[in-house]
This record gives C-alpha cells, sequence and structure tokens, in this order.
C-alpha cells in the first residue's frame, strides 16, 4: 500500500470520527465536549494545550524572574513533545476568567529536560504590563499553568548538535533575549561534556548595564567548562549599541560564522543593519524578535496588518480609522461579515498578535493571541491577523 | 397595528439622555464581567452535560423500571433547554467570547438543536436584533407562518392560525431549522433580488441538512440502537424519550420566544422609520418591541434569560445572567422618561400571546367589509 493511500485513508477515518462526535456531542472531539467534566478532576486539563504544574518560581533580578515547569505526564495528559533548544512555548493564564497567552523562550535545555522532566522560562516583568507582574504575583509553587508545544525556526544548526562540525556561530544577545542562548549553550555543553566534538561559538552579550547581567555567573562557568566558547560581555551604558568596531574588536571573524540574533527590536534591526552592511549574507542571519509587543501605543505612528492565512500585507497609518474589516476587503479579502457594527459576531477572527482598539467598547485588547470582531477593531501599531 | 415612531418618540435630547443611562448600566455591568461569569457558565456546561449523559442511561435503565424512563426524559429534557438556552444561545451571541476559550466562543459553539449554529448566527443576530419586530425585515415575527399584525393582509388560512401554532410549537426544531437558512427562498426558489447572504444558497442547503442528519442520527438511530442491544423493544422505548424529551424542549423554547416579542402590547415597527437610527433610537425600538417576564432564578436561567427579552435585546452581548439585575435598573430609567415597559408574570404574558393568535385570526373591521362589498 502506498503512502499516499494510507494518507487518504487516515484522513477518511479521522473524518468519520469527526463526524461522529460532531452528530453525538455538537463538538469536533469528544473531549472537546466532556472538558468541563474532565476538569473537575484534572484542573487545567483542556483540548488544545498541556498541563505543566509551577515546580519553582525563582527571581534572578530585580525585574527578572525564572519560572520553573514541569510538564504533566498523568494518564489523561497528553505527553508533551520534544522540543529543540531556542524555541518558545505560550504559556496561557487565566486571568479574571479570562485566557491570555503569552510567548517565552524556553531558558533550559532538551538535555536537561530529559534528565530532569523540567523546563524554564525566565521572564522580565513588563512594568506596565497585564501579565508578567500577575504571573509573578500570582503564580505560586505548586499551581498548574497550560502551555502549548514548543514552537520556532530559532534554533541550533542540526549539523552542530550531531558531530563534529566545521560551522562556527556568532550569537548576539540583548538582554532578556539571552533566553534561547541559555538553552543553546547548555545543550551544547552537555554534549561536550559527553566528550564529543570540538566547536567555535562567539557570543555577543549586551546588557543594559555592567551591575546586572543575567545569568553571569553562570554563562563564565561555561566558558571555562566548554573550549571553543568565547562570551563578550558587553554594557550597552559605557559600550553603547552593537556596531561594526564591536565586530571588529572581539569577533574579527565574523564573516566565516551564521549569526543569531535575539533581543528587543530595535537591537535585532541594528544588528541586521550593521552584518549586512559588512556584507555578511541574508541567509546566514537568524533573528528573534523578543519581548511583549511594544506598549507605548501612542508611540508608533503606523503599523503593518499582516494577513497572515492569504500572505497580504498593508501599512495602516495612525490617523485613520479603517476598521480591520475595512482593510482586508482593501486588500481583495472577503472575510465573512454580517452586521459590521459588532452586534452579529461573523466576522470574528484570530489576532495572533498585536493591539487593536475596540471602537464599541472603546478599550484596547491585549497584545497575545484572541479572538477579534475584525468590523469594529482599528489596528494600533503592528498587528498579525488569522486570515 | 405598526407603531409610528415619529409620532409617539420622545424628542432628540430625551432620547439622547435616555441613550446615555442606558449605556451607563452597560459600561457598570461590564465592569463587573470576569471570573465569576466564566466559573457560571462553567458550571452550567457542567450540570447540562451531565444531565445529559445521566438522561441517556436512565432511558435505557427504564428497561428495569419505568420510574427510569421518566426520569431519563426529564434529565434529557433539561439538558436540551440549557444547551439550547442559557448556553448554547448566550454563547453563540458572544456573551462569553472575552474568556479567549476555545470551546466557549461564538464562532465554535454548535448547540443541541436541528437548526446549524452557523447559520442561526448568521440570520438570529444580525436581522432579527438588527431589524427587530420590522415587519418585512425581521422574519421571525410570526415566523411567516402567523398572522400577528394588522400590518399583514388577512388570508383565510390565518382562520386555522391555531393549528399552525400547535405544530410550528410542536415541531419547534423543524422550524427554527428551515427559519434560520430562509428554506422558502433556498428551496422554493422565491429569489430575493439582492442576495444579503455572505454564503450561498448551497453552502446554506448543506449546513441545513448536515446538521439534521447528525441530530436524527444521535436521537433517533443511535443511542436507540445501543438501547436495542439489550433487548429489541428498547429501541422504541428509547427512541419515544427521545422524542418526547425534544417535544418537551420544543414546546418550552417556543413559548418562551413567542413571550418575548407577541405579547398582546408588543409594538411593531416600520422599515422606512427605522433608517438611520441614533443609538438612543435603536434602545427605543428595542424596548417597544420586547416584553418581560418574570419568576425565580431558577426560571430565568431554564428560559436563557430570554425572561428579560428588553435587556437581551437593549444588550445581546452582556452575559445573560446579569439581566435580571440590569433589568430593575432599565425599568427605573423607563420610568424616568416615561417610556412603556413591557413585563408581567408568564402566565399573563402568555395569554396576551395566545389572545394576539386568536385576534389576528380573524380580518379587521375594515377588511371584513372591503371583502363584503
Amino acid at each position: 500500500m502506498s503512502a499516499s493511500t494510507n494518507a487518504s485513508e487516515n484522513g477518511l477515518k479521522q473524518q468519520g470520527w469527526t463526524w461522529f462526535s460532531q452528530a453525538l456531542t455538537q463538538h469536533d472531539t469528544f473531549s472537546g465536549y466532556f472538558q468541563p467534566l474532565i476538569q473537575m478532576l484534572l484542573p487545567q486539563w483542556t483540548t488544545d494545550a498541556y498541563r505543566a504544574q509551577i515546580v519553582d518560581v525563582r527571581d534572578e533580578m530585580s525585574d527578572m524572574y525564572s519560572l520553573v515547569l514541569k510538564p504533566q505526564t498523568g494518564l489523561l495528559d497528553r505527553i508533551w513533545p520534544e522540543f529543540k533548544a531556542g524555541q518558545f512555548i505560550e504559556l496561557m493564564v487565566e486571568k479574571e476568567g479570562r485566557r491570555t497567552l503569552r510567548c517565552f523562550s524556553i531558558s533550559s535545555s532538551p538535555a536537561y529536560y530529559e534528565k530532569t522532566g523540567l523546563i524554564e522560562l525566565s521572564i522580565r516583568i513588563q512594568q506596565k504590563g497585564r501579565i508578567t507582574p500577575w504571573i509573578r504575583q500570582q503564580l505560586t509553587i505548586g499551581s498548574l499553568v497550560n502551555i502549548s508545544e514548543a514552537q520556532g525556526q530559532f534554533v541550533l544548526p542540526e549539523s552542530l548538535l550531531q558531530g563534529p562540525s566545521s560551522e562556527k556561530l556568532l550569537l548576539i544577545a540583548g538582554g532578556s533575549g539571552i533566553t534561547p542562548f541559555r538553552s543553546m549553550l547548555q545543550q551544547v555543553h552537555s554534549q561536550h561534556l559527553k566528550g564529543s566534538h570540538a566547536l567555535d561559538i562567539h557570543l555577543l552579550y549586551y546588557s543594559r548595564d555592567a551591575q546586572q547581567v543575567l545569568f553571569q555567573q553562570e554563562f563564565e562557568q561555561l566558558e571555562k567548562d566548554c573550549a571553543g566558547l568565547t562570551i563578550s560581555f558587553l554594557d550597552s551604558e559605557s559600550d553603547g549599541f552593537i556596531c561594526s568596531d564591536h565586530l571588529q574588536a572581539y569577533c574579527s571573524d565574523y564573516y566565516q560564522r551564521t549569526a543569531f540574533i535575539c533581543g528587543p527590536s530595535p537591537m535585532i534591526q541594528q544588528a541586521r543593519k550593521v552584518l549586512a552592511e559588512l556584507e555578511v549574507a541574508k541567509d546566514k542571519i537568524y533573528f528573534e524578535f523578543f519581548g511583549a509587543a511594544p506598549l507605548e501605543i501612542e508611540n508608533s505612528e503606523q503599523g503593518v496588518v499582516l494577513f497572515q492565512a492569504s500572505d497580504k500585507s498593508i501599512v495602516s497609518e495612525k490617523d485613520k480609522t479603517n476598521t480591520l474589516l475595512e482593510q482586508a476587503e482593501q486588500q481583495g479579502l472577503s472575510p465573512v461579515s454580517g452586521c459590521r457594527i459588532g452586534v452579529c459576531h461573523q466576522c470574528i477572527c484570530k489576532k495572533k498578535s498585536g493591539v487593536v482598539f475596540n471602537t464599541r467598547t472603546q478599550e484596547y485588547s491585549d497584545t497575545g493571541s484572541e479572538e477579534i470582531q475584525l468590523c469594529i477593531s482599528v489596528a494600533q501599531g503592528d498587528v498579525v491577523l488569522d486570515l | 397595528m405598526t407603531t409610528h415612531l415619529a409620532e409617539n418618540r420622545p424628542d432628540a435630547e430625551t432620547l439622547k439622555a435616555f441613550e446615555n443611562d442606558l449605556n451607563n448600566i452597560r459600561e457598570e455591568t461590564m465592569a463587573k464581567v470576569g471570573e465569576k461569569d466564566a466559573k457560571y457558565i462553567r458550571k452550567l456546561i457542567r450540570i447540562q452535560r451531565s444531565s445529559d449523559m445521566l438522561g441517556r442511561v436512565a432511558l435505557v435503565l427504564g428497561f428495569f423500571n419505568p420510574l427510569f424512563w421518566i426520569a431519563g426524559i426529564v434529565l434529557l429534557a433539561l439538558s436540551k433547554i440549557l444547551d439550547n438556552m442559557e448556553i448554547g444561545h448566550n454563547i453563540m451571541h458572544g456573551q462569553y467570547d472575552w474568556m479567549n476559550d476555545p470551546h466557549i466562543n461564538s464562532r465554535k459553539f454548535d448547540w443541541d438543536i436541528w437548526g446549524d449554529g452557523g447559520s442561526w448566527k448568521r440570520y438570529h443576530n444580525h436581522e432579527h436584533h438588527t431589524y427587530t419586530n420590522i415587519i418585512g425585515k425581521d422574519r421571525d415575527y410570526g415566523y411567516g407562518l402567523l398572522r400577528l399584525s394588522d400590518d399583514i393582509a388577512w388570508r383565510p388560512k390565518n382562520r386555522f392560525q391555531f393549528i399552525t401554532y400547535f405544530l410550528l410549537s410542536s415541531f419547534f426544531q423543524f422550524g427554527i431549522a428551515y427559519h434560520e437558512v430562509a428554506g422558502e427562498r433556498i428551496f422554493a426558489g422565491k429569489r430575493k433580488e439582492k442576495s444579503s447572504l455572505p454564503i450561498s444558497r448551497e453552502a446554506l442547503k448543506h449546513s441545513f441538512f448536515a446538521k439534521i442528519k447528525k441530530q436524527a442520527f444521535k436521537e433517533y438511530i443511535f443511542f436507540p440502537l445501543l438501547a436495542a442491544l439489550i433487548s429489541w423493544p428498547m429501541f422504541f422505548a428509547v427512541l419515544a424519550g427521545n422524542l418526547i424529551a425534544e417535544f418537551i424542549r420544543n414546546w418550552w423554547t417556543s413559548s418562551v420566544i413567542f413571550c418575548g416579542h407577541f405579547t398582546e402590547d408588543a409594538h411593531t415597527f416600520d422599515e422606512k422609520e427605522c433608517e438611520n437610527e441614533t443609538r438612543g433610537q435603536w434602545y427605543y425600538r428595542q424596548i417597544l418591541g420586547s416584553s418581560n417576564f418574570e419568576g425565580s432564578r431558577n426560571f430565568h436561567i431554564l428560559t436563557g434569560h430570554l425572561s428579560c427579552q428588553i435587556e437581551h435585546h437593549l444588550y445581546p452581548d452582556v452575559p445573560a445572567h446579569h439581566y435580571v439585575d440590569m433589568a430593575k435598573q432599565v425599568r427605573e430609567v423607563c420610568a424616568k422618561y416615561d417610556i412603556p415597559y413591557n413585563t408581567g408574570s408568564f402566565v399573563q404574558q402568555y395569554w396576551t400571546v395566545i389572545k394576539r393568535v386568536a385576534k389576528y385570526s380573524w380580518p379587521t373591521e375594515e377588511e371584513q367589509k372591503v371583502a363584503v362589498s
């Protein structure tokens, strides 16, 4: 039997099962129908995410803490899938009855997870944020949260993890953007201990000031333990932001390396610009935006609305008040819509990220992923829609 | 008789103040919406799902003692009533969308009734809630079957509309399913020149039949067959139990809904007068076109808080269990501006519905004269 008939047979079986479940429960899956009852036994159990228990909350710095999570492995829990060093997860918490999602890089390594069953998230407290300070206050040891599976392409090259490799890396971290690199370097370190291959990695680590450097001791230890790992600690206050001088001074063979950049978006843009000017090929630069979307809504003069599923985008000016529905229609998309005044709820669409203003309730939305009514939502800055 | 809004409506200034007062009630309530509401709806869903399962088991246990069979019918009817009214209707109005829950939201939810949730939302949330009681626009007005106002010309078939009403209520789930896809248009070819529907007739037909097939499979084939494994006559016992539970639910929902818009004093409107309404004018029309009835907390829950039809029409996306408290405030606001507020006991209101169905079974005096001459 060929693979394609197999796949179509599985598809048919799946369709049949979905039909059966819809017929009996009006839900696509039986577990969806029984979820509220299952939750009586297993709090936080949900069909679309995994359960994890908070094992420890550790303050790293005055505005930074780490959550140690244990993905649950009970009889009714789906097993949380493996992850790669550098990937992120969505952390879902319920605040005032409302499920809120935030993305965080996993700051510990897959090797550590294999050994202990634990993962760590290192989170910066956004001063005006709705969620990050709240999590620190509310989540106590033992409480349960939901997490997604790990996602993202910002991962160590396969070749580096499998055996001797000639691939050289340049890692550039800004502030809390260090977290995915912690995962990567811990992973490299654990393989190094197993006595494998030589490596050549250089990390440029920019922090806000020299007093507070997240994971400094740990990184110094890693540097000692791993031959071939070099770390330059830079202080943006005295050294300034990344520039070509820094590259030449600290890592003069940068042009031979594959670059990975993670940090706040201005820093990423700066680093990409510098590398481009130094004629580093685009396909050798990987980057990951980090931290919550900008909180100062007033400052964003214009934003890009990305209609992800149809791969279209539109620039929206701040002083124009076109709704997302109108913008989608301008782009030739025809989302289902109805009353166009926010009553009928037909134009609901998943917003993946960004802030929108609701013209009916006069409220700003959350930054994370949630469902919105297109006909009464106006983009504030960059918005990504699943449309 | 259609109410002439222009003549009866308070002046613009009063309506503006009235609008502000009503907006304030909404804002005060929405500020309270949070964890309690999430817990509340989840609790109700748990009660409904438990009573669904227990009901189906009890029907089969009727094999041992018929009292179980009766309990099964009651539980199953309760499950369907809760699912359709307090849970499904309200979730599909978007009242719980703020929870951001993958299953408790208006986009995903579908209810335990023949009518397909998607089609219902398309038609009911849009047409009925925007054009409430506008003759010719709000197809819910008499469901195209009953003459409940003298704006509709009398026809001889109206003489028998009590029978029509009895049949409509008994098979209400079919009536709703057919009605919400505008069955007479998509099946009988009564085409409107300009279709306002965002999806094709074929898609509508498909969802109409797909949902009914699923429901019929569940109630008339699957569960009866499962019971037949014990002993074959149980097939008919369970089938009958399911049908009776549906019948109870049908009459209940039909009666609640009729009390919401078809009571004696519920007004009807003319399309032209409702163009370019302000929010205050819209509020005013919603209040005139709806009616409430009173009862205990559990009674309100069984009606899905459509017992507070007025508040539901003013605030369709506020979690419904707040309506009872809001009703007190809305009533005060109406008294302040001398705007009629239609409420009474369920029995009183239902009696006026019956009177209305009876009254319009016959032509008006003028029509009679015309007919004679």
